[in-house]
């Protein structure tokens, strides 16, 4: 009858249980402190997964060959247990699940993107490990009252306000006509609120309002309005996917646009990748190696720079950056506290005020760093035909002038 | 010989009860296990018993897991707030509003998508073979486009479910979730095995071998094919509304219509464990979810390939599923009556 199939129900079950015999009690082992992250290293998000990832180890190498962390009076190391989200929210919050209530993870590093961050947020903080993350900056996380998360990035609304007030003060005070393509995605959606509240501020118009979406590979139609609407300035957002499809196909149909806004430049690597073609575009960082903040396990956002591309083989983008200093706001939070106990290292991390390479870090009630503004880059080439991101806002940091209106393609 | 089933199904059900107690850690995973066997077992009915290969029986899970989600928020607070991202109110529920809530919303899941099924399903299932593939495939990418630009369930910016309340210990999200998601599974399944104990079987089966002359034979097939799929809808939707709140993040083509993971692994599954049986779809769940669990965990950045080899030698070796395979070998066990020459004649032959 059916005991055959009984029979493989349990075989199944056994095969469960053998798979929990891997189980690890990590938390802190020996000389160890074991954080737990859900890193995209497959799906739409993986190139900036491993940006990410990379982030995390260079500082997880720097912190341990430097001395690690002293806790009451013993030196421990960091160890990163790491998954692989898929770039899929559903994995996400199950991994998150499985780094707690299996491999007893007690602290958390950040996944890649707020739609991954939304979905673990819930399960960390159900469970009261703290999380510091990187990656996810859409203010809705900030909002929900959560406890134990913590983001070292500015939320995402504030992304491309900069650009918006940048163009409305060149255009003299008076308000500009935006057009502007988000892809359907947390993030994205988010940095577009921030300019629908830039535009109702300056009385600019938004005369354009697409949504791209997720497996974005072609805006033509966007840049077609684009190209008869005219806009002042045109903004795209959709992480790396959507600034290497912005820069690609603007450049194979000659849209002509005064300014052109965008996210994840330096993550899709813009500059190398399509050249002069992406000359003049203008994009929001959280970062940039040229900042003047210092700290001393990574000295300054030069030997950063340096040091990144030394060990991975390529500049660091600013995905890479902000997730290094998750671990070093992490180790001062455990120094500070001096324990492992779960609430005393939030209220220290809560308590955090330090700066780093990276910029000053300190959190709001909510959860979200308030000390660190955004960064306006323009993507300049010489003649030569290099190109390199120099930073244009804020003024304090400027390294070079913003050049606008972008000069016509018939006149490059 | 109904004395030994009786005790099969009782110990399944007792382990099932006591599961989330000895297995602690890995309360999620079997919440999933549960949802995915319910998702396997609803296919099977088109896809196995009927021979309609219905790739968009992912539209009522997501449309479930949405309904149950806005209704649990909408009964207590103005769902518009709720989704918006920017708002500063924050609403919290109390454990009586969440699991009232959460109650209407999964009735309103499950029924709401039986329905909309009963509805597209009089448009659509007069198309046949591949044509009705297509279509289908089409409805869950369509409901994913439409339900991310509906601001009200968050658009893009994704659906955060209510958090689970400040009630029992550490352990009661995961426990509430999984009998949720286990009774569900008991539910679907004693509904499954009793329909399929029916003439209404036997008409599916007619259709699937050979519709028109079932229609010849005076069956109303349109009338049992509607009514097939709404009873899977009825359950996937229920499967959807607690995977809702299970995830606690719900995103319109990443969680919600995720014709791409979900709504594939669903004929994989039922594929895998041998279509048109009753325990195909379980059988088939369960050794998917531990091989995609396994190879997640000892093969990271390679388990999509792990899982390919794994498709690739099931195609070649068990064409026929994992219960189609032991009806090979055993075919007495399957209460088929085997003549021994018949047999022997037969592997002469090939």
């Amino acid at each position: 009858m059916k005991i055959k199939n009984i029979i493989i129900t349990f075989f199944s079950a056994i095969a469960l249980l053998l798979s929990t015999s891997v189980v690890s009690f990590a938390k802190v082992v020996g000389d160890k402190i074991v954080l737990g992250a859900a890193v995209s290293l497959t799906g739409k998000y993986s190139s900036n997964g491993v940006h990410t990832q990379n982030g995390y180890n260079m500082a997880v190498d720097r912190i341990n060959s430097m001395g690690g962390i002293k806790v009451g009076g013993k030196t421990y190391k960091f160890e990163i247990i790491y998954y692989d989200d898929e770039s899929n929210p559903k994995r996400a919050a199950q991994l998150a699940e499985r780094l707690i209530s299996q491999d007893g993870v007690e602290f958390m590093l950040g996944p890649y993107s707020s739609g991954l961050t939304k979905a673990m947020a819930p399960v960390t903080e159900k469970y009261g490990v703290p999380m510091v993350e990187a990656n996810g900056a859409s203010r809705s996380l900030f909002t929900k009252g959560y406890k134990y998360l913590f983001a070292v990035l500015a939320p995402a609304n504030l992304y491309l306000d900069v650009a918006i007030r940048t163009a409305v003060e060149l255009n003299g005070g008076k308000g500009v006509k935006i057009a502007q393509a988000f892809e359907q995605d947390a993030f994205s959606q988010d940095v577009r609120l921030g300019i629908l509240d830039a535009a109702k501020d300056t009385g600019s118009e938004i005369i354009i309002d697409d949504k791209l979406p997720k497996e974005l590979n072609d805006m033509a139609a966007t840049l077609v309005k684009v190209k008869q609407m005219k806009p002042d300035v045109l903004v795209v957002s959709g992480h790396t996917k959507g600034a290497l499809t912005a820069i690609r196909q603007i450049s194979e149909m000659k849209v002509d646009v005064p300014m052109l806004a965008m996210t994840h430049c330096d993550a899709a690597k813009l500059s190398k990748q399509h050249g002069k073609n992406s000359q003049y575009a203008l994009c929001a960082s959280q970062w940039h190696k040229t900042l003047t903040y210092k700290d001393k396990w990574f000295k300054d956002g030069m030997t950063y720079d340096a040091d990144f591309t030394k060990m991975f083989g390529y500049a660091p983008p600013y995905q890479a950056a902000e997730s290094s200093a998750a671990l070093l706001v992490f180790k001062d939070a455990f120094e500070r506290a001096n324990s492992f106990d779960q609430k005393k290292v939030r209220d220290a991390l809560a308590a955090t005020d330090m700066q780093t390479f990276y910029g000053n870090i300190k959190f709001a009630p909510g959860g979200q760093n308030v000390s660190k503004p955004m960064v306006l880059f323009q993507v300049m080439c010489d003649s030569s035909g290099k190109c390199e991101n120099k930073v244009v806002a804020p003024l304090k940091w400027a390294s070079a002038k913003l050049i606008h209106p972008i000069p016509k393609w018939s006149e490059r | 010989m109904i004395n030994k089933n009786l005790i099969i199904y009782l110990s399944i059900l007792i382990f099932g009860l006591i599961a989330p107690f000895i297995f602690p850690a890995f309360k999620v995973q079997l919440s999933i296990l549960c949802v995915l066997i319910i998702l396997a077992m609803t296919w099977n009915i088109q896809g196995g018993e009927m021979g309609y290969n219905s790739f968009g029986n992912i539209l009522f899970y997501g449309l479930g897991m949405y309904l149950c989600a806005s209704v649990q928020v909408g009964m207590f607070f103005p769902l518009a707030e709720w989704t918006e991202s920017g708002g500063e109110k924050t609403f919290v529920h109390t454990p009586a509003q969440f699991f009232q809530g959460f109650g209407v919303g999964l009735a309103v899941a499950a029924v709401v998508p039986a329905i909309v099924a009963g509805l597209i399903g009089y448009s659509i299932l007069g198309l046949r073979g591949h044509y009705f593939a297509i279509c289908t495939l089409g409805l869950g990418v369509a409901a994913g486009e439409i339900s991310g630009g509906i601001e009200i369930i968050g658009a893009g910016q994704g659906f955060t479910t209510p958090p689970f309340p400040n009630f029992g210990g550490l352990e009661a999200r995961g426990e509430f979730f999984y009998f949720c998601s286990f009774i569900s599974l008991v539910l679907t399944f004693i509904v499954v095995k009793s329909i399929y104990s029916t003439r209404f079987k036997l008409v599916l089966n007619a259709i699937r071998d050979n519709e028109d002359k079932a229609e010849a034979m005076g069956i109303q097939t349109m009338k049992y094919k509607i009514i097939g799929w709404m009873i899977s809808a009825f359950f996937c939707g229920l499967a959807g509304g607690i995977m809702g709140g299970l995830v606690g993040y719900i995103d319109s083509t990443d969680v919600a219509f995720d014709g791409r993971e979900m709504g594939v692994f669903m004929v994989l599954m039922a594929i895998l464990g041998g279509k048109g049986t009753l325990w195909g779809p379980v059988i088939g769940a369960s050794v998917f979810h531990i091989f995609k669990e396994g190879f997640w965990t000892f093969f990271l950045g390679w388990q999509y390939v792990a899982l390919g080899v794994l498709i690739v030698v099931i195609v070649i070796y068990f064409p026929e599923g994992i219960m189609g395979w032991l009806r090979e070998k055993y075919p007495e066990r399957f209460g088929e009556v085997v003549d021994e020459a018949d047999r022997k004649a037969q592997v002469e032959l090939k």
